[in-house]
């Protein structure tokens, strides 16, 4: 054996730069969420607060938006995955040569850009529509039906592959089986094939859910007039960057990890090297339950709610609030003494925008802050320059 | 009920590819049935001409004087053990031998009652509640065959079932497997590339290379009087040497082995097609038939000389070559019969234990 | 087509292969092949008032293609604006692409052959997290990333590697940083599946031979894994120069991506048959680069899988 040489630990910290890439941007993102700058930043830090959150919670435009994805991505996943286990079914029946042409073209709305798909089904159904004469208020242009046609073109291929992964390992000498114990072919299907495929059918849900609620290539054709989640944050970051939209990452992220920790604990507490250790220590045995998990994790996500709309930064917010004005104040004084022509600036407000500081800056009714109106929005807009 | 088979003229072909050659063959009702044959040789084809999963391409399959063309593998009476068992492995051990039952609309209480009946004969009462998972080898095998019994078919058919098992208890296996057919006195056709299995629990046996059935008859038969040269060199161990006929009187041949003096070899009734004289041969002398010669001039005497033995225990396996060509010799360990390796060893054998056939395909080792 | 369905039925009964002739004709012709027939129809008429579909006016033309390459110009001039999008777009998506095999290659490699169990699966996790995250908002953390007061610029001042604030964003660097992030998995993936399946003996036989590091790769790994790296390359380069998010958040305000020319035209613009015409353009030009790429490493469409 030679010595562990230092390019040994190369792959290691290879790995740890290449996570630091994945979810540096991520933690970022999240530490944003919590400052109550204006602008989404880390430095320079203000205040620790959860008023964002807030405001996100008043957001009618993004709930409404967030109703129709979920009503999208269960329509989604009504649609797809029938097809998908269709798909994928068929494609273990036929013989090489139809299977090969057959794959080409399932796999394809995969590869074709999801704005062609958007686009493509956008216009078929408006001329479906027109060449039914339907009126306007019709599915043939309801948003909603549309996005959902989209986004199953290409969902039912990503389906289609979780399920061919799973077909693939299926015994077919015991659907001949089935059927030489006298049962029907659909019997077969159903108490033979369709149990065997029931985990994928769990995992291509999730999978087409996720897609659904995610995509914005074709939903941002397809949605018309209507909205999702996703083209309301999507205006939102383009028509100004502001820490609520990491607010909204933050309660994804949330969840991601939620279901993650979850589901890593599901896998380990049925594995056979885990369920043995455990098997002698009841007490060990509740605690590691999935179960028992997802209640401690849900009484955590209910603590951190009620923290968030406890949480008071007024006094921290009026106090950077006070020292801006300060430092304003000052800037300006400076001004006026180098440029004397000037009239001398009122000693009280000066032009600190329509609403002024006073209000924001002493009382602070609302739990959600009125920084929206804040002074500093003027050096900060002025600096960013969105 | 038990129910006769018969194959008339069954050809099944794949494309150019001839996967059973004009089968002709009629199994009683009751017989224990074994297809024997190397791998590729057609025999699974065959069994799944009988099962339904096949239709042959031409010739028909016929179960109780039924013509079972367009009869789908869930219409047939038949069951069939497959080789990897085919137990459903999301289903517990009683549901899995109540599934016909269940597919043919038996209520819950009926089923239950008949899985643990037949767990019973399996000799498994109680474990109808267990995953197929948790059960040995030859447990899922019992179940296998409990599951198949359940549907009450005519035909049982077993599809190399035992070649997954270890050797003691593949052994066991055979007697059980006999014994449950006596009990339910069911059809059995078994197929097998294993001679032992097929000689053990078989009434008779078919014999198949390459899409022909090479020789039907049960397992005596088959053994002591090979019909063709694929099945005296398939099944069993035998000694081979070309030769060529020199006469034939009807009951004994004269045969040229270039080893001498030539052969005295018997016919038999049994036997493969007469042969006549300038004829070439395959002449076949069994290992055990061999014997060291206790005098000399015996009859079908011959030189040969020590080349290796492998010890058994109860058996010697020993390697004699005789002008170019290796012999085996097999003999009983009783302390007698000692071989000197560096001195010619006179070989004999009695005319009634040689077998002449028309030379032929012979069983690759 | 009927011999198919009896075959089916045989094996699935009549309710079953129904349903799975159903469901799979359903999908390839309304949801796939109808749609973008009657786009390819699209691109090739006049962008007309709905009054006038239909009528007299509405025939094929060449008019859109036309304007793609000719632009609004009468006769001669290129469209350098428009095709010079395209190539930019292409070009950016290659060099996207190219940077994730780089940056994914090692990665799936260490966690095909050196990581087991229940480590590997967590890794596995760790590279899937991320991106059950909304796009949009990946896309939003890089442009905070990447901001004037962004952590980059910050930490790049505070160490005095450069004094005023570089504007990433126009530079379009922060929009290839997030690109390539976004499809990190569909790199890493195919890779993975690629190299997890060679055996190790293979990698100690060439090292016991006397092959040094690289040359194992080169010689062992990286060709036994071409199919995999096809379509690894494949799924980021299709899904990069079709990417409509990341440019939109990401992009600097002079430079466009070929998509958003699309999205104009169907959306500010109001012409469909040019969207649609711009969309033909960029499907048939990724689909040809992709083909001719594979065609010169050898692999077929077959072997994509995700």
């Amino acid at each position: 054996m030679r010595m562990k040489s230092p390019t040994a630990l190369i792959p290691g910290l290879y790995l740890t730069l290449f996570f630091a890439y994945l979810f540096g941007p991520l933690i970022i993102m999240v530490i944003t969420a919590f400052n109550s700058s204006t602008f989404p930043r880390v430095s320079p830090w203000e205040c620790f607060t959860t008023d964002w959150f807030g405001k996100l919670a008043s957001d009618d435009k993004l709930l409404s938006g967030l109703g129709n994805s979920l009503l999208i991505g269960v329509g989604v996943v009504c649609v797809a995955i029938p097809i998908g286990l269709a798909a994928a079914i068929t494609l273990s029946q036929v013989g090489p040569k139809l299977r090969a042409a057959l794959y080409t073209i399932f796999i394809a709305p995969i590869l074709v850009p999801g704005v062609v798909i958007g686009l493509s089904t956008l216009i078929f159904w408006d001329r479906i529509g027109t060449l039914f004469n339907a009126p306007y208020e019709s599915f043939f242009y309801d948003g909603t039906f549309l996005t959902i046609f989209g986004q199953v073109t290409f969902i039912a291929a990503y389906s289609m592959l979780v399920f061919l992964s799973r077909i693939q390992r299926f015994d077919t000498t015991l659907t001949e089986a089935a059927l030489d114990m006298g049962a029907t072919p659909t019997q077969a299907f159903v108490k033979v094939l369709l149990p065997f495929m029931a985990p994928a059918i769990g995992s291509a849900t999730v999978l087409a859910f996720l897609a659904s609620l995610e995509n914005y290539n074709t939903t941002v054709f397809t949605i018309v007039s209507s909205s999702t989640f996703t083209t309301v944050l999507s205006s939102k970051v383009r028509y100004g960057l502001d820490p609520s939209i990491s607010a909204v990452a933050v309660i994804i992220i949330a969840i991601t990890l939620i279901g993650a920790i979850i589901y890593e604990c599901r896998n380990r507490y049925y594995t056979k090297g885990w369920a043995h250790v455990i098997a002698e220590r009841p007490a060990l045995k509740i605690a590691t339950h999935p179960g028992t998990v997802a209640v401690i994790l849900g009484v955590l996500t209910l603590a951190a709610v009620l923290f968030i709309q406890n949480h008071d930064s007024s006094v921290c917010t009026a106090q950077v609030l006070e020292e801006k004005r300060a430092l304003q104040q000052q800037l300006m004084e400076q001004q006026s003494i180098n440029t004397p022509q000037q009239a001398v600036p009122a000693p009280t407000m000066p032009n600190l925008g329509p609403l002024g500081g006073d209000e924001g800056g002493a009382s602070a009714p609302s739990p959600f802050g009125n920084n929206i109106f804040s002074p500093e929005n003027l050096g900060t807009s002025a600096r960013e320059g969105n | 009920m038990t129910k006769e088979i018969s194959l008339e003229h069954v050809w099944v072909e794949f494309g150019e590819f001839t996967a059973v050659h004009k089968a002709n063959l009629n199994i009683a009702g009751g017989e224990f049935f074994s297809f024997l044959g190397p791998s590729g040789c057609g025999k699974t084809t065959l069994l799944r001409c009988i099962s339904g999963f096949q239709e042959p391409t031409r010739g028909k399959v016929k179960i109780g004087g039924q013509d079972m063309r367009g009869v789908g593998p869930n219409k047939r009476p038949t069951a069939l053990i497959f080789q990897n068992l085919a137990l459903f492995p999301l289903r517990s051990v009683a549901d899995n031998i109540a599934f016909p039952l269940e597919v043919r609309g038996v209520d819950k209480k009926t089923r239950r009652k008949r899985a643990d009946e037949l767990l019973e004969l399996i000799a498994l009462p109680g474990q109808g509640d267990k995953k197929v998972s948790e059960l040995s080898g030859g447990q899922k095998q019992r179940v296998a065959i409990a599951r198949a019994l359940a549907v009450e078919p005519d035909i049982l058919l077993l599809d190399e079932p035992l070649s997954a098992l270890d050797l003691k208890l593949r052994q066991h296996m055979r007697t059980e497997l006999r014994a449950i057919q006596k009990q339910v006195g069911l059809t059995f056709i078994y197929i097998t590339h294993d001679q032992g299995e097929a000689l053990t629990m078989s009434d008779r046996i078919a014999v198949m290379n390459k899409g022909k059935i090479e020789q039907i008859g049960d397992g005596k038969a088959i053994y002591d009087h090979p019909t063709t040269s694929f099945v005296a060199s398939f099944v069993g161990e035998n000694n081979v040497l070309d030769g060529t006929v020199l006469s034939n009187d009807g009951k004994v041949m004269k045969i040229d082995a270039g080893l001498g003096t030539p052969f005295t070899v018997e016919n038999h009734p049994a036997g493969g097609p007469a042969l006549a004289p300038g004829d070439a041969c395959h002449l076949f002398v069994r290992p055990e038939a061999l014997r060291l010669s206790k005098d000399d001039g015996a009859i079908n005497q011959f030189e040969t000389n020590f080349i290796t033995e492998e010890f058994e225990g109860n058996m010697r396996h020993i390697v004699m070559n005789a002008s170019g060509t290796d012999l085996k010799l097999s003999l009983i360990n009783d302390g007698t019969n000692a071989i000197d390796a560096n001195t010619p060893v006179k070989l004999d054998f009695a005319p009634e234990m040689g077998i002449a056939l028309k030379p032929g395909e012979l069983a690759s080792a | 087509m009927r011999d198919l369905f009896y075959d089916l039925v045989r094996r699935n009964g009549m309710a079953v292969s129904i349903y799975l002739m159903l469901a799979v004709s359903l999908w390839v012709f309304i949801l796939i092949i109808l749609p973008q027939l009657t786009m390819l129809d699209y691109s090739f008429r006049f962008n007309l008032p709905p009054a006038k579909i239909g009528g007299p006016e509405d025939v094929y033309t060449l008019e859109q293609y036309r304007y793609f390459f000719q632009g609004s110009g009468a006769s001669d001039g290129l469209n350098t604006l428009d095709i010079g999008i395209l190539f930019k777009t292409l070009l950016a998506a290659v060099f996207v692409t190219v940077f994730d095999l780089i940056i994914c290659y090692p990665v799936a490699f260490v966690l095909a052959k050196s990581s087991t169990g229940a480590k590997a699966r967590l890794l596995v996790l760790a590279l899937i997290v991320p991106y059950w995250i909304n796009e949009i908002l990946r896309a939003f953390a890089f442009r905070i990333l990447f901001g004037a007061t962004g952590v980059i610029n910050e930490t790049g001042m505070g160490l005095g590697l450069w004094d005023t604030p570089i504007d990433f964003i126009r530079q379009d660097v922060a929009l290839y940083a997030g690109l390539a992030y976004a499809y990190i998995l569909l790199m890493i993936f195919p890779l993975y599946n690629a190299i997890e399946s060679l055996d190790r003996n293979q990698i100690e036989a060439a090292r016991d031979m006397g092959a040094n590091w690289w040359q194992v790769h080169a010689k062992v790994v990286i060709p036994y894994a071409k199919p995999g790296i096809a379509s690894g390359m494949t799924m980021v380069f299709m899904l990069t120069s079709g990417a409509l998010a990341a440019p939109q958040i990401l992009g600097g305000p002079s430079n466009l991506w070929f998509t958003q020319l699309v999205y104009q035209w169907f959306n500010s613009g109001g012409n469909w048959p040019r969207g649609s015409a711009y969309a033909m353009v960029l499907l048939i030009v990724c689909i040809a680069l992709v083909l001719l790429v594979m065609r010169l490493f050898k692999v077929s469409i077959g072997e994509i899988k995700q």
